[in-house]
């Protein structure tokens, strides 16, 4: 399937109808604590302003024993940001910002499914607050990125103390920026997309 | 926000619907289509306009004028300001009445091989920005 313009396919494209064909999407997942900065990051890399919705998400049906209480299969709702990067006519790549507080994780499971990766944000002045994304992640064998954003250029730590605070693999790529410029984020966005041409990592559990 | 008595029908900042979500749904809550996801693409088929859209509602009349430039279900959403899942039911409604298509997202299944034509063209776009 051509992903790229430069096919030059423009005119078996058109459908039947007369329409254009449609782009197909793919999407990334931006994670990370409440306030660490992951609608700033869709902002400054979307063509679009960054927009917002709720989405319903299952609760149920997960495989997980310690959501005591929950009985049967229930919805609850979170807010989404995205934002929107056209790949080429064939291909538009969406990026979207999930629910930061740690109790929603274990709704991820519906918002994974179908990206090709994912970034978890970190804060160095609460690295705590990126575990959850870390560990769903990683348990899920869903190949990821961490941006430690530097506001103001900020570093007071390294990216080898970052990594160890977050007892990382190896192989996760750990990047420092500053969201709010379009090249830092864009970086973040490279560093994960290498990791992916590199190989995925053998999913941890059966999935 | 203003005093919705302050607020004209007409006046673009009122954003706030008046009207409960799923009294637009008819009180439908879940969509018959399970398969339209957040990053679906919906296309309004041409012509867009057609004998018999006076049965429509003026949300689906909405999604038909945004979607001539194709558009995932995610942003539709956004657009009508409406949650997803009301959405979904509304766009489930045009599918079937053959006024939209829908582009199911690329298959990415974890642990697959990598498709690098695809983040070949995913990374180029980056390099563009």
């Amino acid at each position: 399937m051509p992903y790229s313009d430069s096919d030059e396919q423009t005119g078996s494209q058109a459908s039947v109808a007369g329409s254009p064909t449609a782009p197909a999407a793919v999407k990334i997942l931006i994670a990370g604590g409440f306030g660490v900065g992951k609608t700033t990051m869709v902002g400054s890399v979307s063509e679009i302003p960054p927009l917002h919705t709720e989405e319903q998400l299952t609760v149920a049906g997960l495989g997980v024993d310690d959501l005591g209480g929950i009985e049967g299969k229930a919805t609850t709702t979170v807010a989404l940001d995205f934002g929107r990067i056209t790949v080429s006519s064939q291909l538009v790549l969406y990026l979207f910002g999930t629910p930061g507080q740690e109790r929603f994780w274990f709704m991820w499971n519906d918002l994974v499914h179908g990206a090709l990766g994912a970034v978890v944000l970190a804060d160095t002045r609460r690295l705590e607050s990126s575990f959850a994304s870390i560990d769903f992640f990683e348990s899920r064998g869903v190949p990821f990125v961490v941006g430690v954003n530097c506001f103001h250029g900020l570093r007071d730590r390294t990216v080898e103390e970052v990594r160890d605070a977050l007892d990382l693999d190896p192989n996760v790529p750990v990047v420092m920026g500053d969201l709010r410029e379009r090249g830092d984020s864009r970086d973040l966005l490279l560093a994960l997309v290498n990791r992916l041409m590199a190989g995925r990592p053998p999913a941890a559990i059966g999935s | 926000m203003n005093h919705w008595a302050d607020v004209s029908p007409d006046d673009d900042d009122a954003e706030e619907s008046l009207v409960r979500p799923y009294t637009i749904t008819h009180g439908r809550t879940a969509s018959v289509r399970d398969d339209l996801t957040l990053i679906t693409v919906i296309a309004t088929v041409s012509p867009a306009e057609r004998p018999g859209d006076r049965g429509l509602q003026p949300e689906h009349r909405l999604i038909l004028r945004q979607c001539r430039t194709p558009v995932a279900l995610a942003e539709v959403a956004a657009g009508l300001n409406l949650p997803v899942a009301v959405t979904k039911i509304l766009v489930g409604d045009l599918i079937t009445l053959d006024r939209v298509t829908a582009r199911p997202p690329l298959a990415v299944d974890i642990g697959q091989e990598p498709d690098m034509t695809l983040l070949q063209a995913v990374k180029d776009a980056l390099l563009r920005l």
